[in-house]
């Protein structure tokens, strides 16, 4: 009797192991092979390094360097004190400081945890060296960006970071993962798509412990596409010292095809703060007063001041209420009903015609051409010379400025325009704003016989040209014109022209200096100029923000421009 | 002294079927520890055909005299086997914070698995000398009073695996030699009762910390859970035909810890799949069949009540150390018997299918 019950126990308990087994092997059987891949199997990611960013000779602008990192693997970092006070002294940071560090970062046992980003090359290789006294440290080196110039061309250039999850929801479909790492204003930003490779991965076995039994399968990341500017750096480098401590912006382009030379805008910034990312030093950049991460050449506008006298000067000729011949009078005062304008200059420039009153840059001439004209074909000509619509160069967040008319004033504030305002109007003066790209455009359609040519900055993208611009006719006379730069030369060649102190021995140089009222009881000085007058090669401007006179410092920084691009053998 | 006749009787399946499941053993060890040190591998599958060899010696002595000659030693045999757990305690060799070994030169001895085949012949010899019908209480206190001594030795070595093994031996031969009911009903009671005072005073923390991570392993998936979930991924992942020897991932790569010892069975379901554990199930299966057959087949009470707890013993160790591996029990450190690597355990294993071989042999004894 006992013996058949202890039998039937027996028998249940090896059935009971029956079942057992067959439900773990056979029918939960997937997700246990599923857990043991998973326990073997790391994807490991393989970044692409990004494409270059190169100027028009093929020097580095942006470029990848190797960063080095100080890593701890938690679950191997057993001597822990030995450890710190080892990479304490080797690193030469507190040993309390990375304790915190260590801890305040630590996820998991399997996770790295990066206790030093970017340390020097030396301290790698002692840390390296004494590796077998400190198990569970190591070095990890990745690619990453490196601004060779610094600031000296931050805001054309631009920098990367990581992507955000707003950037995400719009680009996750182009392929781009949590992590990535993203391109931010300038080039960096408009050609991202290019620049950034395609990220490989790879697919090891690892043990227990998580170390590296053999290679599984291979995608090899594919490195992002080069590009190549038609800035020349050394001249960009050059323009960006001359600034100093002052803000403003200057743009050099060469005006028969719209290749960009230069884009300089001050402040700047140094983007590799944001590569390595330093917090403080971050926010002390978007914190700043002086806006450094602006790009001024094409995302600030500002009233263009004497400069825009060029366009109102084509625009009567072209109109027909000017020729040479016509002459007013300037007493240093032009009256209007019962207003009263000033000429800069208070004893008055006498009787000017068009090219005197372009070279002395008279306003109470300019007063008079104005109101001959009338607001809207001022606005018609601005226009035609690309002020109140972005030039469409390859750079992210231009401007479009404002081009004022009578309808605009209508709706825009339900008012009239006022007969004051078109004399304002004729001297660059009232609601009208204008980027520095835009007043280049203007300058090289001067020099360039008529033609409106599309800035850019990319000349091609790996072997791939790109730089075929958009030239558009704007059907001015080539008599207007002949007499516009005329009158630009004299600006510098004549011995009382306001840009007199443009010159540079030994170069045909046309010019115009503007001097902006910003309604704050300073000026900001302006410099537009191109050179050699006959067929030009390069035509610049100069913003100086709050600079004082156009004749002045910005006319000397354009002077010093032109000189460095004869140098440079670009003129 | 072995006659012709007894020789017929020799269960030579009972035996066949042991070497069978210790041959797949020594290649699960083999496979088990190849990726450490090729080494080590050589030297511990090396070692434990030295103790098969050992094992065989014992086997035959063991066969050779008639098992009724243990009976009359027992106490004997009993006195021997506390003396050695007291003496473990003092020059025994530490290892995995348990004090369990002594040191014999390139080997070790386990005097706890010696207590489980000394308590079988003790208790063999103390019931089966007074079963009548049923079993008298003073009997049965008796033999829980003989139990203790050693069961408590072993507990506190720490061995709590092997300390549930002369449980299930006491159990099983009580039952078997004829407990009352109402006996074996109290005494459970009692156990049951004094559980929560057990729990307090006699388990150390990493038993306690084990039953809790049974009934949730994903509590602590790193430390003690991380066992279970180990071994259950590797069995399950062996799927029907097993990923093959040599060729399991969670054995090879190192997921498995004590994969050569307690959850060797580990490896055989990784690599050999639902067949191959199922076939090695079977093994054990026939194994405990036949020594059910030899009690079947006996008269004699001592035999029978030897049986019982030979059959106690194996089947509990084989059913706990499996289902432990499949999560199914909480891990407590018992060996599958022939398989799992360690001399002790395997020169005591044959020697109780030596005396199951012996019994079967003498059973007309009379």
């Amino acid at each position: 009797m006992r013996d058949k019950i202890f039998n039937t126990i027996i028998n249940s308990l090896f059935s009971l192991l029956a079942v057992g087994l067959f439900y773990n092997q056979v029918i939960r059987a997937p997700l246990f092979m599923q857990l043991s891949q998973n326990n073997r199997i790391r994807v490991i990611q393989l970044s692409a390094p990004r494409g270059k960013i190169l100027d028009r000779n093929g020097k580095v602008v942006a470029g990848n360097r190797v960063r080095l990192d100080c890593v701890i693997m938690p679950q191997e970092f057993i001597d822990k004190e030995n450890g710190f006070s080892r990479l304490s002294s080797i690193l030469g940071m507190p040993e309390d400081v990375l304790k915190k560090r260590f801890n305040r970062r630590l996820l998991n046992p399997f996770t790295p945890v990066v206790l030093a980003p970017d340390i020097s090359k030396e301290n790698a290789i002692t840390i390296e060296e004494e590796r077998f006294n400190m198990p569970g440290v190591f070095i990890n080196a990745n690619p990453i960006r490196d601004y060779v110039y610094k600031d000296a061309a931050a805001q054309l250039v631009g920098y990367i970071g990581e992507i955000g999850q707003k950037e995400l929801d719009k680009l996750d479909r182009y392929g781009y993962r949590v992590n990535d790492l993203v391109g931010r204003s300038g080039i960096e930003e408009e050609y991202d798509n290019y620049l950034r490779g395609e990220d490989g991965g790879m697919q090891i076995e690892v043990d227990s412990k998580g170390k590296q039994n053999r290679v599984l399968g291979l995608k090899e990341p594919k490195e992002g596409r080069d590009v190549y500017l038609t800035v020349d750096i050394e001249l960009q480098k050059y323009i960006s010292e001359l600034f100093g401590e002052g803000r403003g912006a200057c743009v050099v382009m060469n005006p028969a095809n719209g290749e960009i030379l230069s884009l300089v805008s001050k402040p700047s910034f140094d983007p590799n703060v944001f590569v390595v990312p330093d917090n403080f030093k971050i926010k002390e950049i978007l914190s700043g007063k002086s806006h450094p991460m602006l790009d001024r050449a094409i995302s600030c506008a500002y009233p263009p001041g004497s400069i825009f006298k060029i366009a109102v000067a084509t625009a009567a000729l072209e109109e027909r209420k000017l020729s040479t011949d016509r002459e007013f009078i300037c007493n240093g005062k032009f009256h209007l009903g019962n207003q009263v304008f000033d000429c800069w200059k208070e004893n008055g420039h006498g009787p000017q015609n068009v090219i005197n009153a372009l070279k002395n840059s008279c306003n109470v001439f300019f007063y008079n051409t104005g109101m001959l004209l009338g607001p809207d074909l001022i606005a018609k000509y601005s226009q035609k010379f690309g002020f109140g619509r972005p030039t469409g160069i390859d750079l992210p967040q231009e401007t479009s400025g404002l081009v004022p008319n009578k309808l605009w004033k209508r709706i825009k504030m339900g008012e009239t325009w006022y007969n004051g305002e078109t004399a304002n109007y004729g001297i660059g003066q009232g609601y009208l704003l204008t980027t520095p790209i835009q007043v280049l455009g203007m300058t090289a359609a001067v020099a360039n016989g008529g033609f409106l040519v599309r800035p850019h900055i990319v000349k091609r993208i790996a072997s791939v040209d790109i730089s075929a611009g958009s030239i558009r006719k704007l059907g001015i006379s080539d008599n207007s014109l002949d007499v516009v730069t005329t009158s630009l030369r004299k600006v510098v060649e004549d011995d009382n022209g306001t840009g007199v102190k443009a010159r540079v021995k030994g170069l045909s140089i046309a010019g115009k200096t503007g001097t902006a009222q910003t309604g704050r009881g300073t000026t900001h000085a302006w410099f537009v100029g191109f050179s050699p007058v006959d067929k030009p090669k390069v035509a610049l401007v100069v913003l100086l923000e709050e600079g004082g006179k156009g004749g002045l410092n910005a006319a000397i920084m354009g002077g010093k421009i032109f000189k460095k691009a004869q140098e440079l053998g670009l003129l | 002294m072995i006659y012709k006749q007894r020789f017929e009787n020799f269960d030579f399946t009972l035996l066949l079927v042991a070497l069978c499941i210790f041959c797949i053993g020594l290649l699960s060890i083999y496979s088990a520890t190849r990726t450490q040190e090729v080494e080590l591998s050589k030297s511990l599958v090396t070692k434990q055909l030295i103790s098969i060899v050992i094992s065989l010696v014992v086997f035959t002595i063991l066969v050779s005299f008639d098992y009724q000659k243990y009976i009359d030693f027992s106490y004997f045999i009993y006195a021997v086997s506390l003396f050695l757990l007291v003496l473990v305690l003092f020059i025994g060799r530490t290892k995995f914070g348990a004090q369990r070994w002594f040191n014999l030169g390139p080997f070790t001895f386990q005097p706890s698995e010696f207590a489980k085949l000394a308590l079988v012949i003790t208790l063999a010899s103390h019931i089966g000398k007074r079963r009548v019908y049923d079993l008298s209480l003073s009997t049965v206190i008796m033999s829980i009073l003989l139990t203790i001594p050693m069961m408590f030795l072993i507990a506190i070595e720490p061995d709590l695996g092997t300390a549930l093994v002369l449980a299930a031996i006491l159990f099983s031969m009580l039952y078997m030699g004829g407990i009352r009911l109402k006996h074996l009903v109290s005494i459970m009671l009692t156990g049951l009762v004094s559980l929560p005072i057990f729990w307090h005073y006699a388990l150390r923390d990493y038993q306690k910390q084990r039953l809790l991570v049974f009934l949730n392993p994903n509590a602590d998936p790193l430390g003690a859970g991380y066992t279970i979930i180990q071994s259950k991924i590797a069995i399950g992942s062996g799927w029907v035909f097993g990923k093959g020897w040599l060729a399991g991932t969670q054995n090879q790569l190192n997921f498995l810890p004590e994969r050569h010892s307690d959850f060797i069975f580990s490896i055989i379901g990784e690599e050999w799949g639902f067949l191959g554990s199922a076939i090695l199930v079977l093994l054990y299966f026939i194994l405990i069949k036949h020594a059910l057959s030899i009690y079947s087949r006996t008269n004699d009470s001592y035999g029978q009540l030897m049986v019982s707890g030979i059959v106690g013993m194996l089947a509990f160790q084989i059913v706990v150390n499996i289902a432990m591996t499949l999560g199914l029990m909480p891990v407590v450190g018992i060996p599958l018997p022939l398989m799992s690597y360690g001399g002790s355990s395997l020169i005591i294993t044959m020697s109780s299918i030596a005396l199951l071989i012996n019994i079967g042999m003498r059973r007309t004894v009379f």
